[in-house]
């Protein structure tokens, strides 16, 4: 569903990507790990055209996208979910869910009667999103603002979907949340390329995983294979 | 070094030297006039770029001073019947008066509303030159004599040459300020204030000072300009000028001497090349080719986008085709300019000065001064045996936020030389209590006692007790290097008066403050990117980043907000090592944190919040046990679950 070839990618003058290949298939679960610095969150920016890849290819469905501008790679149905959540601060937990769907809604009317199945699927699946609806999104809690970042993302109804370091900064009871969300998306069949620091966790949800270091991949396989390589082991599952 | 030395303070020497000696070899009064406007507009510029650049704040109101500064001169001389100097001192001295005043309240306003806040006082003292006609003569002009200097009356020449030897005096007491620990402070205040008063730089106070002094260096290119031009009008000092003065800074190049000379030649010189038709051709003609060669340069090296490579050339091909249509390029020169800015802008954003800057240090290889050798640790952070007497305690803390209670009667003692975790779920009022301890909010009620005594209030306040922290969500200064980010928040090494500053004693605490930052950036690994700036260091590196700056504050008491929240497994645990030598020196630490397993190995005791209350306190392996924080924030999943999450 997602292919990507020989990615470069960079800030400025430094280079952070220098090569980097993966491919994501359909309703799959794919896990990016490695240290801080190694590149990951610049390979989601660079799929999903919030950075402008220098070289290489990117193929969504098939089409090569790279290049882009980013609300057109997510018109073409690529949900990204980003680091640090990025929730609208002032707006209702519903305007933000609404404001992901809202390549497919209706500008003016009609858009609330058309949004509510899926709206209903979200709230279904983090009941206490219901309960928050009216709230200011800024005011809810690490947690919350989490589980809303993922349902905006899905209110998209994307073909894959990008989640960059969804545990950051938050309790450990809430990390579990989390994966348990991230089971349940896997179950519902949705199409996930996942980058986190909790490289353990993360293995387990995974049907494959990259490890990644100065901007290239330099090791993969399913999760039972990582776990026999003794370099990752040691580096990034301690 | 000596290279570095030689080209950069050789230029400014031959600059000067050029400038000082054309009136010797060409003798044409019209050419002096544009010399002498240049030295003025140079100085005028310069304090335009102490609040535009250094404070990055639009600033509308600095045409207004030059007009109080002339206007304060021209009077100083014809109603009191003062000297040359003492009529300068005078406009300068109302500049830095009425700019103080100005800035205590416009600084307390932010972006747009500040400069709303400084249009209104040009309005203002518009007005007033306007309408007080008794002493200023409205609309009719000033007539203003030039007048004696020491005794001697002083003819154009002469009258150049002051103002030229008044730039040199101002570019070389800029020079020294802004290298110095007040220039760094103006640039970090801009990227992050309230970092700035949680490292014990006072935001405000500099904001005010920075301003005061750029208005007073206004008012004195204005004592100038009244003696250059003998006669005054209020409608001078208006909006046109000063949308040109914004011009020559940014055409120039902000935070720069130079940028600010090339923007001040520009403005001054500018107005009057083009009225030649000839000259104006040049000129446009060389744009072009200067838009088309950089354009395709950044293209080819991929350094700009197509965007910012085409734009100007349009622009500078509209000024050609333009020119050829045109009657009069004197009555276009609002739109000539315009296309200039707007090229400028787009294409090199940093100004004509930065982008030479960076193409000459590249072409003469101009290495960054030499580091002195780090300092010893101990010298920096002396090691101190700790008591284990209480240093803080919190009795019965509350903060609300309008209905919400985030900390609700929250009492904790932590004891000297330990390492104090806090931990609870998000929104349980763990951040909210750090930001009150440190000043950032204050507490609606209870009590806050370091050593036995009252915090105070205000996050400035708080910095000079010994309490010390890092954010949670990244406070750094990102524009300035690693070394000047620790450097920013060095205490008591900064000790010389403002006035011994400016005449550019201050090197010897400048070196030992950049070698005490150097011992710091070594204990959290960074030493060899201490000229790498900030936002182009890892996420990793900057959280280190971070306490390495907290600690030059020479902390008692270090509060870490979530030092280890994004950080992978190899990250963590240099993080680990890092804090326990931190401890090892004797600092008292607050650690929150949501890696149960970094909190178990490094903290001598826990407190556990919920809901703003404390739910739980005792050792790590007691408060894992406890059901209360196993259902409110550790959760009950399997432990292999997530394992590396608990």
């Amino acid at each position: 569903m997602l292919v990507v070839e020989n990615l470069h990618a960079g800030y400025g003058t430094s280079k952070v990507l220098t090569g980097a290949s993966l491919e994501v298939a359909k309703g799959k679960v794919v896990a990016l790990i490695g240290a801080n610095g190694a590149g990951k969150t610049t390979t989601m920016r660079a799929i999903s055209g919030m950075l402008k890849p220098g070289k290489g290819r990117v193929l969504l469905d098939g089409k090569p996208v790279q290049g882009k501008d980013a609300s057109r790679i997510a018109r073409l149905g690529l949900a990204h979910a980003p680091e640090g959540r990025k929730v609208f601060g002032p707006l209702s937990t519903e305007d933000n869910l609404l404001l992901g769907a809202y390549s497919h809604l209706p500008l003016f009317f009609g858009f609330r009667a058309k949004s509510a199945h899926d709206l209903e699927r979200v709230y279904d699946l983090f009941p206490l999103l219901r309960e928050r609806r009216l709230q200011a999104a800024g005011t809810l809690s690490g947690g919350e603002q989490q589980m809303l970042a993922i349902g905006r993302a899905l209110m998209a109804n994307p073909k894959v979907m990008l989640l960059d370091e969804p545990s950051m900064g938050l309790a450990p009871v809430i990390v579990q949340e989390v994966f348990n969300t991230i089971r349940r998306l896997k179950a519902e069949g949705i199409t996930l390329l996942l980058v986190e620091q909790f490289a353990k966790s993360a293995l387990e949800v995974a049907d494959y995983a990259y490890v990644m270091e100065r901007g290239r991949i330099v090791a993969e396989g399913a999760p039972a294979e990582l776990h026999k390589d003794e370099r990752v082991l040691a580096a990034y599952l301690g | 070094m000596l290279k570095r030395l030689l080209l950069i303070r050789g230029a400014e020497i031959i600059v000067f030297a050029l400038l000082a000696a054309i009136p010797l070899m060409v003798s044409n009064s019209y050419a002096l006039g544009l010399l002498t406007l240049l030295a003025i507009y140079g100085i005028l510029l310069i304090g335009l770029d102490v609040t535009v650049g250094y404070l990055g704040q639009v600033n509308l109101a600095h045409a207004a001073f030059l007009g109080l500064g002339a206007y304060a001169a021209g009077l100083s001389v014809s109603l009191l019947g003062f000297g040359m100097l003492s009529a300068l001192a005078v406009s300068m001295l109302v500049g830095l008066i009425l700019g103080g005043l100005l800035a205590f309240p416009a600084l307390r306003l932010e972006g747009p509303q500040f400069a709303l806040a400084t249009l209104s006082f040009s309005a203002l003292s518009a007005t007033i030159l306007n309408e007080w006609e008794g002493l200023t003569s409205g609309a009719q002009g000033l007539q203003v004599s030039r007048p004696i200097f020491w005794g001697h009356t002083v003819n154009a020449q002469g009258f150049y040459w002051l103002c030229l030897i008044l730039l040199a005096l101002v570019w070389m007491a800029m020079r020294n300020l802004l290298s110095s620990q007040w220039g760094r402070a103006f640039e970090a205040l801009r990227d992050s204030p309230i970092a700035t008063d949680a490292m014990g730089v006072g935001t405000y106070r500099h904001k005010v000072a920075g301003f005061a002094l750029g208005s007073a260096l206004g008012s004195l290119a204005g004592g100038l300009y009244a003696f250059n031009f003998q006669y005054l009008q209020p409608q001078s000092f208006g909006y046109e000028l000063m949308v040109i003065l914004l011009l020559g800074v940014v055409l120039g190049g902000r935070k720069s001497l130079w940028g600010a000379f090339f923007g001040a030649s520009l403005v001054a010189l500018l107005p009057n090349l083009l009225s030649n038709r000839l000259l104006f051709e040049i000129i446009s003609a060389v744009g072009l080719l200067a838009a088309l060669l950089a354009g395709a340069r950044g293209l080819m090296k991929k350094t700009t986008q197509p965007f910012q490579a085409i734009a100007p050339i349009l622009a500078m091909g509209l000024l050609v085709v333009g020119g050829m249509f045109v009657k009069n390029t004197e009555d276009w020169r609002k739109a000539i300019f315009a296309l200039m800015l707007f090229s400028v802008v787009v294409g090199l954003p940093e100004g004509l000065m930065g982008f030479a800057a960076r193409f000459l240090i590249q072409l003469f290889r101009i290495d960054p001064p030499a580091l002195p050798p780090a300092s010893v640790l101990d010298t920096v952070l002396p090691a101190k045996a700790p008591n284990g007497a209480p240093l803080l305690k919190l009795q019965d803390l509350k903060r609300y936020f309008g209905g919400v209670k985030a900390v609700d009667g929250v009492s904790i003692t932590v004891h000297s030389g330990r390492i104090h975790g806090l931990i609870g779920p998000n929104g349980s009022g763990k951040s909210t209590a750090v930001n009150v301890i440190s000043g950032l909010y204050a507490p609606s009620a209870g009590e806050m006692l370091l050593h036995g005594k009252a915090l105070p209030r205000g996050m400035f306040q708080v910095s000079k007790t010994g309490v010390s922290r890092t954010f949670q969500n990244l406070q750094l200064f990102s524009e300035l290097s690693a070394l000047d980010n620790v450097m920013v928040a060095m205490k008591g090494v900064y000790r010389t008066p403002l006035p011994l500053v400016l005449m550019g004693l201050a090197r010897g605490e400048e070196k030992r403050a950049q070698a005490d930052a150097l011992a710091l950036l070594e204990l959290v690994s960074l030493r060899q990117d201490a000229r790498v700036s900030a936002k182009d260091l890892t996420y990793g590196d900057q959280r280190f980043l971070e306490i390495a700056r907290a600690l030059a504050r020479k902390p008692e008491l270090l509060i870490l907000d979530e030092p280890a929240a994004g950080l992978s497994l190899p990250d963590v645990n240099k993080l680990v090592k890092i804090i326990w030598s931190i401890h090892e020196r004797g600092i008292t630490i607050i650690l929150i944190e949501h890696h149960m397993d970094v909190v178990s190995e490094l903290c001598d005791m826990v407190t556990v919040l919920d809901g703003g209350r404390v739910i739980a306190e005792g050792s790590a392996e007691e408060v894992k046990r406890d059901p209360k924080v196993i259902a409110a924030y550790l959760g009950t999943a399997d432990e292999a679950d997530t394992a590396d999450a608990v």
